[in-house]
């Protein structure tokens, strides 16, 4: 069973990254994005790394259900093409983390 | 039959990904953007997609067979390896093959560049099988050679990492000389073009690269089965994902060296790996 889901998380890495170079490369003509945040791409990360990382937090879903959608929308920011969604990411991946220390460490 | 598919299929895309990663890193520190992290896996399923075309001077029918064999060998692996945890001498024995299926694809292309890489993996043979010797310290230390008993072995003494460093050094040099772009990967050298793969085109190129993201896989499962003990999932793919950023860093700073640099690299790691662990063992 844990390899099934194990199975559901790589899935929607790739699913989410193919999406993310798809949509990027629709939606962006130019190389390389230098101090531009994409708005969309942000919240998509924020709540995909919380998910991913903080799926404890989510009661009502089953936690694996909770990963799988985390996985695939942080994936979709990291996939994007190359130059862009590193700023956004980064963001989510601190924003999950604080929260993450806060529920796990001081709390 | 279903874990066996479900093995086979996480293998892939994880080894996939992490080429992938590993091509990122290395762009990173070579200050270049570098292609997405799922570049490898797109370009493998970009060849299934894609003509294959025959070279008049293939040997046929070994030609095809020899993208198959490999396939093969390390659909066994992952069978030996996540799904049985059988025997290490299975897995050596696999690892003797995958050099001889580069030889011989190599070969049968009738390519200069193949023939060269062909001669090149009969040569680093010479250096990677001595490699593997890390077998005869791993059985000294743990008596066995059955996956899940040095599994065992590690729950109850700690992780072999410890006791037998010298041992998992000699293993991991083996892992960076298969890793593409590695100062050891003579037999993919770019002065060769693709080496054994120039003259492999369409499904049969998809087929090796697929084979080859089983490959890593399979090698970094095996690093961190036999040295640091049974994981869970979660922790497999943080031991890979470290090894292979590790990998990134080496083959980013190193330059491909010359074949009899590199055999001569590699036997002195084995050398120094075997008679350091046998000393520590005694």
């Amino acid at each position: 069973m844990s390899e099934t889901i194990y199975l559901l998380y790589i899935l929607s890495f790739v699913l989410g990254s193919i999406l993310g170079l798809v949509l990027s490369y629709k939606k962006y003509n130019a190389p390389y994005a230098l101090g531009n945040i994409d708005v969309l791409a942000l919240i998509s990360a924020v709540i995909g790394w919380f998910m991913a990382i903080n799926s404890g937090l989510v009661p009502f879903i089953e936690p694996y259900i909770t990963i799988t959608i985390g996985v695939f929308l942080l994936s979709v920011v990291l996939g994007m093409r190359p130059g862009y969604g590193r700023s956004e990411t980064f963001i989510g991946i601190i924003i999950a983390g604080i929260i993450w220390i806060i529920r796990t460490v001081i709390l | 039959m279903a874990n066996i598919l479900l093995n086979v299929l996480i293998a892939f895309l994880v080894g996939s990904v992490l080429f992938g990663l590993q091509r990122k890193i290395m762009a990173r520190i070579q200050m270049r953007p570098g292609p997405p992290v799922i570049q490898h896996l797109l370009h493998t399923f970009k060849f299934f997609v894609k003509e294959s075309s025959f070279p008049k001077t293939a040997a046929m029918p070994f030609y095809i067979a020899i993208t198959a064999m490999l396939c093969v060998i390390w659909v066994s692996a992952v069978i030996v390896g996540p799904v049985t945890q059988g025997s290490l001498l299975l897995i050596f024995a696999i690892y003797a093959l995958h050099k001889i299926v580069e030889h011989n694809a190599g070969s049968s292309s009738g390519s200069p560049y193949g023939k060269l890489s062909c001669v090149r993996a009969v040569f680093s043979a010479a250096a990677e099988v001595p490699l593997f010797a890390v077998l005869i310290i791993i059985y000294f230390k743990t008596g066995t050679m059955d996956l899940s008993q040095i599994i065992s072995f590690q729950t109850a003494n700690g992780p072999l990492i410890y006791s037998i460093p010298l041992a998992a050094a000699m293993f991991f040099v083996l892992i960076l000389s298969k890793a593409p772009y590695s100062p050891f990967a003579i037999t993919k050298g770019k002065d060769i073009i693709s080496g054994y793969e120039t003259e492999h085109f369409g499904l049969l190129r998809g087929y090796l690269m697929m084979s080859e993201s089983i490959a890593w896989y399979m090698l970094l499962w095996v690093f961190l089965t036999v040295f640091i003990g049974g994981l869970n999932p979660l922790l497999y793919l943080l031991g890979m994902v470290t090894l292979s950023t590790i990998v990134a860093f080496i083959n980013a700073t190193t330059p491909i060296l010359n074949p009899n640099h590199s055999i001569m690299m590699q036997v002195s790691f084995a050398i120094i790996g075997v008679v350091g662990s046998l000393i520590l063992l005694l």
